[in-house]
């Protein structure tokens, strides 16, 4: 054949064969191309918006609970296309991606097929879903492509109209993704009870001066902060991760400010900014390189993004004598040297991929509800985690007192048996007495239903 | 000229057509088309694809059409394809 699009075409066509044929049952190959006419695919106006495009589907897929391998993005004859195998039902993923062809602000401009080794094609129509609609006049787009009903110029018309309207930057689907997500973590963090020594909706635990409004101001005014760390993290074009850190670091602060004044001075949620601030900049960054998403991979570019913080923080602390209030974090940091949340963080959050995230799957696969699960997840977490806050309170006994007791409760088996939800129950008027508050648990039960919410485990 | 082995040319991808050419006993050919756009433009395609099949010379040959709403120049590019290629020339 001497038409090289027609070529490049059919070359694709026969290496997605030839993938789908290697992979084993349950995956599928993705092909992404652009739904655009001849002369705008191949004209390379379009190369970075496929780009971003590309890398917003991986990132969606992932985000839908199904992982992504491989993902490939490059320019060829027939114009940009992206390849990647895909795990998941193949009738389940492709609803996804018509989910994002759908909903995506600039979803319409992209073509996503797929394919497996058993069934071949998996299209709109044996799903029942309705067809792919014209980009200038909404018809069956089949019957003007293949009628050629619109002329290359009104289709570029068309193609303009829909990349100016807001919606981001191309390719910036996921901040908003990121951000939601975070919104969600913290609420569902804040209404979770019983949370032993924690406000929760029933309890003030061992907090004189809060409830769960002052976490719900909180967590308003932190709402739209969320996405400003994640499009840091997006945008962050740098080699080393660990360049982010001063822009986080001043957007951390505003968003403290933003806290305490919703509070009205009072701290709840200044370890979360940190920890949730660093995860929603590190899923922007990896999602702006198309790496596939797992709680692993967001986690460990976390670390890689505050690496040395503890050093760092620590050293300038003991050289200088400002005379500022010292953190719970630095007085612990000095005198026995913990390393609190920054170590936690540093270390790629063992405490959640390691103990919290697990915890919370394993009890929602039991079917407790996400309530339950969550106070599970708060529990194991709370018989590992260096909290400061308790430290703070209750010193080395007060750590202990905590441990002793979630692993009780959790002997007992948590809140999936009547003994457990007994334990929890007494946990709560003994924290309270005792003036224990596991706060540093609690940011990072936040921070686990983040990374819960954002990369769904799958079957 | 007798087709004289199994060719395909093109895609089920979007706007393209793949087409399958299998010998067959005897001289005559058959065409089957199936598009997805078979309503608006089906005669269409078969009118294509007999022409296509009737000056290339193929004999003996099952000719199948799955047009993913391809353009017409596309669907001649590939019965010519799939054809030379049945006939042993590609």
């Amino acid at each position: 054949m001497n038409n090289p699009v027609l070529d490049a075409r059919e070359d694709r066509w026969n290496r997605r064969r030839a993938m789908a044929a290697t992979l084993p049952a349950g995956w599928s190959v993705l092909s992404f191309t652009l739904r655009l006419p001849a002369p705008l695919r191949l004209g390379g106006d379009f190369d970075r918006d496929a780009e971003g495009l590309f890398r917003d589907l991986v990132f969606h897929l992932g985000s839908r609970g199904f992982p992504v391998e491989s993902p490939s993005f490059a320019v060829r004859a027939d114009g940009p296309e992206g390849l990647c195998a895909v795990r998941g039902d193949g009738e389940a993923v492709k609803r996804a991606v018509v989910e994002f062809e759908e909903g995506h602000p600039r979803g319409c401009l992209a073509d996503g097929d797929l394919m497996d080794s058993l069934r071949g094609e998996n299209g709109r129509k044996s799903l029942g879903l309705p067809p792919r609609r014209c980009l200038v006049c909404g018809r069956p787009a089949a019957e003007c492509v293949a009628g050629r009903t619109h002329g290359t110029g009104e289709v570029r018309a068309s193609v303009d109209r829909l990349l100016s309207v807001p919606g981001g930057v191309p390719g910036e689907g996921p901040v908003s993704a990121i951000g939601e997500t975070a919104r969600k973590a913290v609420l569902f963090e804040t209404v979770a009870f019983p949370k032993p020594g924690l406000v929760d909706p029933l309890s003030r635990g061992a907090h004189g001066d809060m409830d769960c409004f002052t976490f719900l101001a909180s967590s308003a005014a932190l709402a739209p902060e969320w996405e400003r760390f994640a499009r840091l993290g997006f945008r962050f074009g740098g080699d080393d991760p660990a360049g982010l850190l001063p822009s986080l670091r001043e957007e951390g602060i505003r968003a403290e400010r933003m806290m305490f004044s919703a509070t009205g001075g009072i701290n709840t949620h200044k370890g979360l900014i940190f920890s949730l601030g660093i995860l929603c900049a590190s899923a922007g960054m990896i999602a702006s390189e198309g790496i596939p998403l797992s709680p692993e991979v967001c986690a460990s570019r976390g670390a890689a993004i505050v690496r040395g913080i503890t050093g760092r923080d620590f050293a300038s602390l003991k050289g200088t004598a400002d005379g500022r209030p010292l953190t719970a974090g630095e007085r612990f940091y000095l005198s026995d040297g913990v390393t609190g949340i920054r170590g936690e963080a540093e270390r790629g959050f063992p405490s959640v991929t390691g103990t919290g995230l697990p915890s919370l799957r394993s009890s929602l696969a039991k079917g407790l509800s996400l309530n339950d699960a969550m106070v599970d997840g708060l529990l194991a977490l709370m018989t590992v985690v260096e909290d400061t806050n308790i430290l703070s309170r209750g010193g080395r006994e007060g750590e202990r007192i905590v441990r002793e007791n979630a692993v009780y409760a959790l002997e007992l088996g948590g809140m999936g048996s009547k003994e457990g939800k007994e334990a929890v129950r007494e946990m709560n008027g003994l924290f309270t007495r005792c003036n224990l508050s596991p706060g540093g648990s609690a940011d990072l039960l936040a921070v686990t239903v983040f990374l819960h919410l954002l990369t769904p485990a799958s079957g | 000229m007798k087709a004289v082995k199994d060719a395909a040319a093109g895609s089920l991808e979007s706007s393209d057509v793949l087409v399958t050419v299998t010998p067959s006993e005897g001289e005559d050919n058959t065409l089957s088309v199936d598009s997805i756009v078979f309503r608006q433009f089906g005669g269409r395609i078969r009118s294509v694809a007999e022409e296509v099949i009737a000056s290339s010379g193929l004999a003996g040959a099952a000719v199948k059409v799955q047009d993913r709403g391809a353009l017409e120049c596309t669907l001649r590019a590939r019965l010519e394809t799939a054809i030379e290629r049945a006939l042993g020339r590609a």
